[in-house]
């Protein structure tokens, strides 16, 4: 219920907080006004979700890779709200000298403008996308009492089936409802607060299926508390290699999350590529790795241009489909 | 349950490095505990680094122990400044701050650390027992269950206020209007954000609760001390007396199960818990009129369930993998980072973390005990500090307690709007309690209705006719028809009135 989060610098520094709660200065230095001598103080990295889930450990893991090349400290500053608009408009708002950077999710920029009215939607215009970061697939899974093994035994499902989601707007619920309408399966979705919820719900039977991220429902797959019908990635996961994706099943559902670092627009471009290779020297620890398996992320350490192409071709795509199905993902 | 692996345990936390960083961890709790906003999880994820260069049993040890341990620190800011960081410590404001106005701060913390270590043993005992069966009642808990117990606790919040009922009653249905604020979570449609994105994710309870609890007792104050001249508080009394421990031992024994059943719950257990206690305390004792002007089992009862209920919240995690709530979820990172999956398979796969953290809270809490009385000592001296240091004081905790939660200086200003109401309603004698809880139920309440019904297809009779949502409502209408009942047998001069009531006590 609780949804609280902090950030590094409060703990260390309660007077400059008072500051900059008080008078809204600016308690970081940034540095990179030319010359290589970036970063020259603390660099602040905006998560628009609070402490816990996968896009905040995901940057606290690059914080941390980062810290270790630049010598610099990479607060997390979890900014919760809004699908992480919040968070991207303080990026976007913020001087482009590198002092403030944030690794963004896809959805915010090509499922959320689905749901949101027009000016709620915000687009990836605003930011500068400099490295991919990776991908988080998603997996549909029924609890084994519901009977139902394979999605085909979903198509043929005579009463009305229920899927879990972890809220509006988020790519599980456009996976789940893709997969539900493309099937011609008569299926609502009943949204719950997050990951955490939607486990418990499919768990106890509560909803027929559940739209999840691998990490949240493998280890239950595992032990074979769930069963997984289907992948939402183009082709299978190397987490769940026995699962077959959407398409396999005749469906044609293509969705996953992933992330990417943004700077702000009219970053000096030494400050983007310093921060491109401590990223990609991050990537290439051993503890970098190990944490992606740990949380069943697939790297996606794509240059930011073939980013951007991605989320313009996944948003004209997500909105066709939406349109061609007449899903309704949020009244806005 | 595996003796051996339990034994096991054991002898892993007495290990002196595990000992030291249950001490590091339960001391951190403390101290976080104390100041509103800085959460546990927001701790857990500060410290998280730390976890690579430990090993691992020893790394989920200190992590455990800043979450219990912030349940004990909740307290003293609750009782002394009337300032609850947390939705579970909200009730023990009642009576915790009105025994700290007569002087027995040092009871009414004393009470709670004792009920709070005795609540928490309690829990860790049964869930040595019984952790993996218990672990599936979670999971009978559907939309249709916290819909029921949902309301049941704003039934439980009308009736627990010490002063007008049907002020409280309005206060309680405005807190319920609070808990619209925000995106639709079904359909996505705004409600009262007026086109702000800042209130697109709804009001935050800890910038509700410092509001109308501390902004507005600051203001209060600030008119009241024009008036009459400031006495210094007594704190002679340190710790609570052998008829306080007699009075409240009932409350703590009732709390530590209360606390323990609905502390398994993921979603709003640990709140409901120290409702449910208070309320249950409230209703079979012999004078309810004392309640909420000073009783210690008003105190004692809440705080013991919070921390079996805390205590409890572990089990879906370590045997579910299922996170309650943030901290929870920071220590399901912390384990990732760690190589241990929880879930069912963590107790056969690695029994050393399982029987290592469960053990540790043993140890955790019996240091939590002793740390609790000198700090009571010390801390109950703050109410010796003249009010015009202290209102300043309480100020800045507030402005950095909500400030913290989420880097946002809007929520600042949110807090003041609520300090604003929190003082007119006491001018006006409304108790800010009730819709501060209202609220908190408001959402699990509203959200839970709603699925309900797209579960049942639109069916209101189906969040009644399962079998444990069904038990909750008879025991909702037992508590909403019991005074009505009263009257009735008091007007027939029935003589055995007092036997019946303890049937009449809820979940």
């Amino acid at each position: 219920m609780r949804k609280h989060s902090t950030r590094l610098a409060v703990a260390i520094g309660g007077a400059s907080l008072a500051l900059t709660a008080c008078g809204g200065v600016e308690s970081s230095t940034g540095g990179g006004d030319g010359g290589g001598d970036y970063p020259s103080g603390t660099v602040e990295m905006y998560v628009g979700a609070s402490a816990g889930g996968s896009s905040d450990l995901i940057s606290r893991q690059v914080s941390k890779g980062l810290s270790d090349e630049l010598g610099e400290s990479f607060p997390v500053i979890n900014r919760e709200g809004a699908n992480g608009a919040l968070a991207a408009a303080e990026v976007a708002g913020a001087e482009p000298d590198g002092s403030t950077i944030a690794i963004q999710n896809a959805s915010l920029f090509v499922i959320t403008p689905l749901a949101v009215s027009e000016d709620e939607a915000t687009s990836i215009d605003d930011f500068e996308v400099i490295q991919g970061v990776s991908r988080d697939d998603y997996v549909l899974v029924t609890n084994p009492k519901s009977g139902y093994k394979s999605l085909g035994d979903i198509k043929a499902a005579t009463k009305k089936v229920t899927y879990g989601t972890s809220g509006v707007g988020t790519g599980a619920q456009l996976s789940c409802a893709l997969t539900y309408e493309t099937a011609g399966v008569d299926a609502e979705a009943v949204p719950f607060d997050g990951g955490a919820p939607t486990l418990t719900a499919v768990l106890g039977n509560q909803v027929d299926t559940a739209c999840m991220q691998t990490g949240e429902a493998i280890e239950n797959i595992e032990s074979g508390k769930l069963v997984p019908l289907s992948v939402f990635s183009d082709e299978r996961i190397d987490y769940l290699p026995d699962v077959p994706t959407a398409q396999e099943q005749g469906l044609d559902v293509e969705v996953a999350q992933y992330r990417f670092m943004t700077v702000p627009k009219g970053t000096p471009d030494d400050v983007k590529e310093t921060l491109i290779e401590a990223m990609q020297a991050t990537f290439e620890t051993d503890e970098y790795k190990a944490f992606n398996e740990q949380n069943s992320l697939t790297p996606m350490e794509i240059p930011g241009d073939e980013v951007v192409a991605q989320l313009e071709e996944d948003k004209q795509r997500y909105a066709d489909l939406v349109e061609e199905y007449d899903i309704n993902l949020g009244e806005g | 349950m595996d003796l051996n692996a339990f034994a096991d345990g054991f002898a892993l936390v007495t290990e002196p490095h595990n000992m030291l960083y249950c001490l590091i961890g339960v001391l951190i709790g403390m101290l976080i505990g104390v100041l509103p906003g800085l959460g546990p999880s927001a701790t857990i994820a500060i410290l998280l680094p730390i976890v690579y260069s430990v090993d691992p049993v020893s790394a989920i040890i200190m992590l455990a122990g800043i979450y219990y341990g912030a349940q004990y620190g909740g307290t003293i800011t609750s009782v002394l400044l009337r300032l609850p960081g947390e939705a579970s410590t909200v009730v023990t404001v009642f009576d915790g701050f009105a025994l700290a106005r007569q002087g027995k701060a040092g009871t009414a913390l004393g009470i709670a650390a004792i009920g709070s270590f005795v609540g928490a043993t309690v829990s860790i005992v049964i869930m040595t027992l019984v952790a993996p069966v218990v672990a599936g009642w979670a999971l009978d808990f559907g939309p249709q269950e916290y819909a029921a117990l949902a309301l049941l606790g704003v039934l439980l919040v009308a009736t627990i206020g010490s002063g007008n009922t049907v002020k409280a009653l309005i206060a309680a249905t405005i807190g319920l209007l609070l808990a619209t604020v925000g995106q639709d979570k079904f359909t996505g449609a705004e409600r009262f954000t007026f086109g702000s994105l800042e209130l697109q994710g709804g009001l935050d309870f800890v910038i509700v609760a410092m509001g109308l609890f501390g902004v507005g007792e600051i203001l209060y104050n600030l008119e009241e001390r024009h008036g009459k001249a400031h006495v210094p508080a007594k704190v002679s009394n340190v710790w609570p007396s052998r008829k306080d421990l007699r009075q409240s031992s009932g409350a703590i024994g009732r709390g530590s199960v209360i606390g323990f059943g609905l502390g398994v719950l993921p979603g709003g257990g640990a709140v409901m818990s120290s409702l449910a206690a208070y309320a249950t305390e409230k209703r079979i004792s012999k004078h309810p009129e004392r309640f909420g002007r000073g009783a210690v089992e008003g105190v004692a009862a809440p705080e013991t369930a919070n921390n079996a209920a805390a205590t409890s919240s572990f089990i879906p995690l370590l045997t579910l993998g299922i996170p309650a709530n943030a901290s929870m979820a920071m220590l399901f990172a912390a384990l990732l980072v760690l190589n241990v999956q929880p879930g069912p398979q963590l107790i056969e796969e690695r029994p050393d973390v399982f029987w290592g953290v469960v053990n540790s809270m043993y140890l955790g809490n019996l240091i939590l005990l002793m740390l609790s009385i000198p700090l009571v000592g010390l801390f109950v001296r703050i109410l010796l500090v003249r009010p015009a240091i202290l209102a300043p004081l309480t100020a800045l905790i507030t402005i950095l307690g909500v400030y913290t939660i989420n880097n946002s200086t809007f929520d600042i200003f949110v807090m003041v709007v609520f300090g604003i109401i929190g003082y007119l309603m006491k001018k006006a004698g409304f108790e800010p309690g009730p819709m501060v809880l209202a609220f908190v139920l408001g959402l699990i309440l509203e959200d839970n209705v709603r699925r309900s019904l797209i579960i049942e297809n639109g069916d209101p009779l189906g969040l009644v006719t399962r079998p444990i949502s069904g038990v909750i409502f008879a025991a909702f209408l037992l508590v909403a028809l019991w005074p009505a009942a009263k009257l009735v047998f008091r007007r027939r001069k029935a003589p055995a009135v007092a036997p019946a009531d303890r049937d009449h006590t809820t979940v």
